[in-house]
């Protein structure tokens, strides 16, 4: 029992941190988006090219981070697909005449900046992060 | 048929027309025009244990495989997007030239309406209109029963529209998913679906179109992942002028006529369901057709042939991502042509395990071997003029840049 107990404890950890790690991960909007909270299969229809439309009505805008740990935190918490699955996806619909990549910025003030900005946008970020101006989406 | 043919011509260039009509007006700035350059190279070396494949020389190892595409795209406002793609494209013998990909508008009302224009890919099946964006999947190869590589131009993209939408049926339901399309569809006269006759001294001067219609389902069911689809396409009597030779004697004789493509009905039944790190698809389909050829001279008089085939082609893959970079997978791919005589031209059987290393988001490699039975797809008679063997084995791999 003890070496089953030390043997999944990494294991137990793993998930832990992993969990912490999600919830670190905040969507933001632009403050004119009438909605509050976004279903997960929503956000993911948005994120993936299957659906350009808002909870409350209007456009979605994704925009992305080029890259890190609260890209790739994101991508598994919501999306299921890590980086290069999910590129392989919009260059599918790209290069099929199906869609825009959807804008990649460097840094997450570079996508707070954008969605503050920029109507109907949506975007992701560390709750750490400042985000004064955007709203931030309650994942259900 | 030249009516359809310049019909579809002024919807190309209305979609281009839109497109500028709609950057000049609403732009502000090249920010609020959204655009976009994207493209990506690949270059391929095929092997094969014996039979030379897809008009290369592939028993002695063949580099002959390149393509490389570009594309604009422009999004002036959220619900309109036009763009335009290029593509070079060489095979072996065949292509070895710049086409015109797509050029389309795109105008989305919503989820549930929107509506695309110009020259555009043709929704069938459930890779048809991503069967030649490399970057979009793992395989080399995608299955050559339903996605033949030499003669994909047959079904890739026509001039017309498309009418979209996903329609949510509620909580309970899932999602569907639907497309419409028609307009007019145009194959070169040596394009890589005339191959072998071409190759028997056929000619198409002017190439062949017609119209081409249809429609796709695709619902995506409550259950997380699991997608299931049909489309069908439907093709008017397409029509063309021929032009071959007759040697009697050693003379030479030139025949002109027409080359026919009866009205045909292509339908496609798949499934896919994606999950974590596992992807598995299936899907089956059926294209019979039949081709009238009637070529006359005042020597020989009218001869005329008749060539059908009735492909049933089916596959069955699954893929797992071992790792961040790299995916592996393996399909099963059967193809039956019930015209076709007995014999191992009737069929191809072909086992395929492929892995796809992505060194980062611009830069990935592929490795596919293949274990093929029956020589009916890629492989024509005029290279191989030994004769083909019935069993042989495959290896592609691939190397690929895209931005």
């Amino acid at each position: 029992m003890k070496r089953f107990l030390l043997a999944i404890l990494p294991l137990a950890a793993a998930l832990i941190f992993t969990v912490q790690a999600q919830s670190q991960v905040i969507v933001i909007a632009n403050s004119g988006v009438k909605a509050s909270e976004i279903g997960k299969s929503d956000l993911r229809d948005v994120f993936t090219g299957a659906s350009t439309a808002l909870p409350g009505g209007g456009s979605a805008l994704p925009v992305l981070l080029k890259a890190g740990t609260v890209h790739e935190e994101f991508l598994q918490a919501y999306i299921g697909k890590n980086d290069t699955a999910f590129r392989a996806s919009w260059r599918s619909l790209v290069f099929s005449g199906q869609a825009s990549m959807p804008k990649s910025l460097d840094s997450e003030a570079a996508v707070v900046e954008f969605v503050a900005r920029t109507p109907g946008a949506i975007g992701y970020i560390s709750k750490a992060t400042p985000h004064e101006g955007v709203k931030v989406l309650t994942v259900r | 048929m030249k009516y359809r043919t310049k019909w579809a011509h002024t919807l190309l260039i209305g979609a281009l027309a839109v497109g500028t009509g709609s950057l000049s007006v609403k732009a502000q700035s090249l920010e609020d025009l959204n655009i976009q350059i994207h493209g990506y190279a690949t270059q391929g070396f095929l092997y094969s244990s014996a039979n030379n494949i897809f008009t290369t020389n592939s028993s002695n190892g063949s580099p002959a495989w390149t393509e490389a595409v570009v594309n604009v795209t422009a999004q002036p406002e959220p619900k309109l997007r036009v763009g335009v793609q290029a593509r070079y494209f060489m095979l072996g013998n065949l292509g070895n030239a710049i086409t015109l990909d797509w050029a389309s508008a795109d105008y989305k009302v919503n989820d549930k309406f929107g509506v695309r224009f110009g020259k555009v890919k043709t929704p069938i099946g459930l890779f048809n209109e991503i069967q030649d964006i490399d970057p979009g999947f793992i395989w080399v190869f995608l299955p050559q029963s339903v996605y033949p590589l030499e003669s994909r131009n047959s079904l890739l993209t026509h001039e017309g529209g498309v009418v979209y939408g996903t329609l949510k049926l509620g909580s309970t339901l899932g999602k569907l998913e639907y497309r419409g399309f028609g307009g007019d569809r145009m194959l070169a006269g040596n394009d890589g679906y005339f191959l072998y006759m071409m190759e028997e001294g056929l000619d198409l001067p002017n190439g062949i179109s017609g119209v081409t219609f249809g429609g796709a389902l695709r619902w995506k069911t409550p259950i997380p992942g699991l997608m299931i689809g049909a489309s069908d396409e439907k093709d008017e009597k397409w029509s063309a002028p021929a032009a071959s030779s007759y040697s009697v004697q050693g003379v030479s004789i030139p025949l002109t006529g027409t080359f026919t493509i009866n009205p045909l009905n292509n339908y496609n039944f798949f499934g896919q369901y994606e999950k974590n790190k596992i992807m598995l698809a299936a899907e089956y389909n059926r294209l019979p057709a039949t081709v009238p050829i009637i070529l006359s001279s005042s020597v020989t008089g009218s001869i005329p042939s008749v060539d059908k085939t009735d492909q049933r082609n089916w596959y069955a893959m699954v893929s797992y991502k071992v790792s961040k970079k790299l995916t592996a997978g393996v399909y099963d791919s059967q193809q039956f042509d019930h015209q076709s005589s007995l014999g191992p031209s009737r069929y191809q059987k072909d086992w395929a395990t492929t892995v796809r290393y992505d060194f980062n988001s611009f830069l990935y490699a592929k490795a596919e071997e293949h274990f093929v039975e029956g020589t009916s797809l890629n492989i024509d008679p005029l290279m191989n003029p030994n004769g083909t063997t019935t069993n042989f084995k495959l290896t592609a791999l691939k190397i690929c840049v895209s931005f």
